[in-house]
């Protein structure tokens, strides 16, 4: 039976310092390639660190950037998700993942949704993406990227698994925080994580990779805890809170084929349901057509 | 082990947190913030009191005892009480430490014995805040002196509680480098202190300023910290509206009380503005993380 190995790089990025995370990522892709890893995940902004501010600008590159594309190279029957800022052609900056394979660059996702609250001020320094996407990948199958705060919207995952995407990958930057003994585990952003992963990964009947950061941002600690599950929800392993670690997990893929015979989720989705009602609403929202919701019931 | 087989202190249920995560996260914090600044050395000013202490023992755990200088800094009201559980801290982390008497430095500036000091005769009657305010803020300035010389950075011993409230000294002791326990109310220093190891005479006595003996903060405030943190569990980190909190059983007396106190030390836990003229400005359009390339962390 096929099984892919997948190496999570929980790493803690150093924050503006291209050269030294550039350097990290070589060390622990040889690393992990040398463990036999077929896939390999580094955390949302990998290459850059998190908390840029205005110091995103300074640490944009492009797609086609050198420094990329040597990485890239190193990826020679290898799949390897890394994550920094883009730069597009006009200039707008982009919380960006990039899916190398086979020496070259495959597929770039941009974030789609910018928190902005609480502690969050992405929408501040970045733009948001426009395009989700499952790509084909050299693994055989279709694979989709999301970027931390675009799991916090359901229909991300629901759209890749539609789109094809049988491994589903998020790569995030969150910080720890609600250390209450209440929580499973002692943290409740590691509690929420856990609960929305499993149930992605048991709607989308898909394997789930999660693989979030660890170090210190001012104020903020990133907690790690990266995840893979599989298409039951699962967790085949995961990664220890708050220490660097390359965290390393056998998928057996006949488990996505055969939870996808045995739960037919996917086959039962109605996508033209989903586009006629999403469609309705978008009309109503925007004042093209009439809206019932919300409106106040009337006796009588 | 404890003799006194009562609870060390009072814990409301929502206010229990997950100490080994916390003992974790706070400790990594303090190190990566030397990191960052390109220290490796702290200091720690040591009132005898819970907050000091657990500061103390966190940083002691982060980079080891022989890179944390204590410093106890009395004035002569100071209760020999608090300077002894002071002294205890050392003796358990066996960190290098100072005493400063601050006496002679407070004095020269109010006068004494009706003799006036540099502030001339209106200083003799100050009163005992401008007094208090005078402490922390000689307090600070040795620290930084003692931060220059031994090449350490000053951390920072303030709670949640006392920051929400306003119960500190701007620009006295709640001047630091960073705090790493900033974010815990004082019920939970409590929990944090007792797991770390802080001597469970400092974790029970009553928590005092030391302006005056006998001076307790719980009796000067008209409250019990466990009441207080529970409140403003609720109004702050839970968004609880004040008739929300009246409805959860809070007095609407205290709700009130607590609710300006909040309000009116905002001040304290802000950078004061600047008059915004030109194309950038630091901390309004000019945003950098402090420890950014070129700086001199490591």
């Amino acid at each position: 039976m096929q099984t892919l190995r997948i190496a999570l790089a929980q790493l803690a990025p150093q924050l503006g310092l291209l050269d030294a995370n550039f350097t990290r990522h070589h060390e622990l892709l040889a690393e992990a390639r040398a463990a036999g890893a077929g896939l390999v995940v580094f955390p949302e902004l990998s290459l850059t660190g998190y908390h840029l501010q205005d110091l995103a600008a300074e640490v944009a590159m492009t797609v086609d950037d050198p420094r990329v594309l040597a990485l890239a190279a190193e990826t020679a029957g290898c799949s390897v998700v890394v994550s920094f800022v883009e730069e597009s052609a006009d200039h707008r900056l982009f919380i960006a993942a990039a899916l190398l394979e086979d020496g070259g660059v495959r597929h770039v996702h941009r974030k789609l949704y910018l928190p902005t609250y609480g502690l969050f001020d992405e929408r501040r320094f970045f733009a948001a993406g426009d395009a989700l996407r499952a790509v084909p990948s050299r693994l055989g199958f279709d694979v989709g990227l999301a970027i931390c705060e675009d799991f916090w919207h359901l229909h991300v995952p629901a759209l890749l698994a539609l789109d094809g995407a049988q491994v589903i990958i998020n790569v995030a930057s969150s910080p720890g925080r609600d250390v209450a003994a209440v929580s499973a585990g002692g943290l409740g952003t590691a509690a929420s994580w856990r609960t929305l992963l499993r149930t992605y990964a048991q709607l989308t009947t898909s394997v789930v990779v999660f693989c979030n950061r660890v170090g210190v941002d001012e104020s903020v600690s990133f907690w790690g805890g990266s995840m893979v599950l599989g298409p039951t929800g699962d967790v085949i392993v995961e990664g220890p809170l708050y220490d660097e670690a390359l965290v390393v997990a056998d998928v057996p893929l006949a488990d996505i084929r055969r939870e996808r015979v045995g739960l037919p989720l996917l086959r039962d989705e109605r996508p033209e349901l989903l586009a006629r009602e999403l469609g309705r609403i978008v009309a109503e929202r925007a004042g093209l057509a009439e809206d019932g919701t919300g409106l106040p019931a009337v006796d009588g | 082990m404890s003799l006194d087989p009562s609870p060390m202190f009072e814990l409301p249920d929502e206010l229990a947190i997950d100490t080994g995560i916390a003992r974790r996260v706070t400790t990594a914090f303090i190190r990566a913030q030397l990191d960052q600044a390109g220290f490796d050395r702290a200091v720690v000013g040591l009132s005898g009191g819970i907050d000091s202490a657990l500061v103390a023992f966190l940083v002691a755990e982060a980079i080891g005892p022989e890179r944390l200088l204590c410093v106890l800094m009395p004035y002569r009201s100071s209760s020999p009480a608090s300077r002894e559980d002071a002294e205890q801290v050392v003796r358990r982390l066996g960190c290098p430490s100072e005493l400063v008497e601050i006496t002679p430095i407070v004095d020269g500036y109010f006068g004494h014995d009706g003799m006036p000091g540099a502030g001339g005769q209106p200083a003799l009657e100050a009163s005992p805040l401008r007094r208090g305010n005078a402490m922390a803020r000689t307090r600070m300035l040795v620290l930084y002196d003692r931060s220059a010389a031994w090449h350490g950075l000053v951390v920072g011993t303030g709670n949640k509680t006392e920051m929400l409230i306003g119960y500190t000294t701007l620009f006295g002791d709640s001047a630091c480098a960073f705090n790493p326990i900033g974010d815990l109310y004082k019920s939970q220093v409590r929990q944090l202190a007792a797991l770390v190891g802080v001597p469970e005479a400092i974790i029970r006595k009553a928590p005092s300023a030391d302006l005056w003996p006998g001076q307790t903060d719980e009796a000067e405030a008209g409250f019990s910290y466990p009441q207080l943190d529970r409140l403003l569990y609720w109004m702050v980190d839970k968004r609880r509206s004040d008739e929300e909190l009246v409805a959860m059983g809070f007095e609407p007396a205290l709700v009130d009380r607590v609710g300006r106190m909040v309000a009116t030390s905002e001040f304290k836990r802000q950078v004061p503005p600047i008059a915004k003229l030109g194309p950038r400005t630091p901390g309004v359009d000019y945003l950098y993380p402090r420890r950014r390339p070129g700086s001199a962390r490591r």
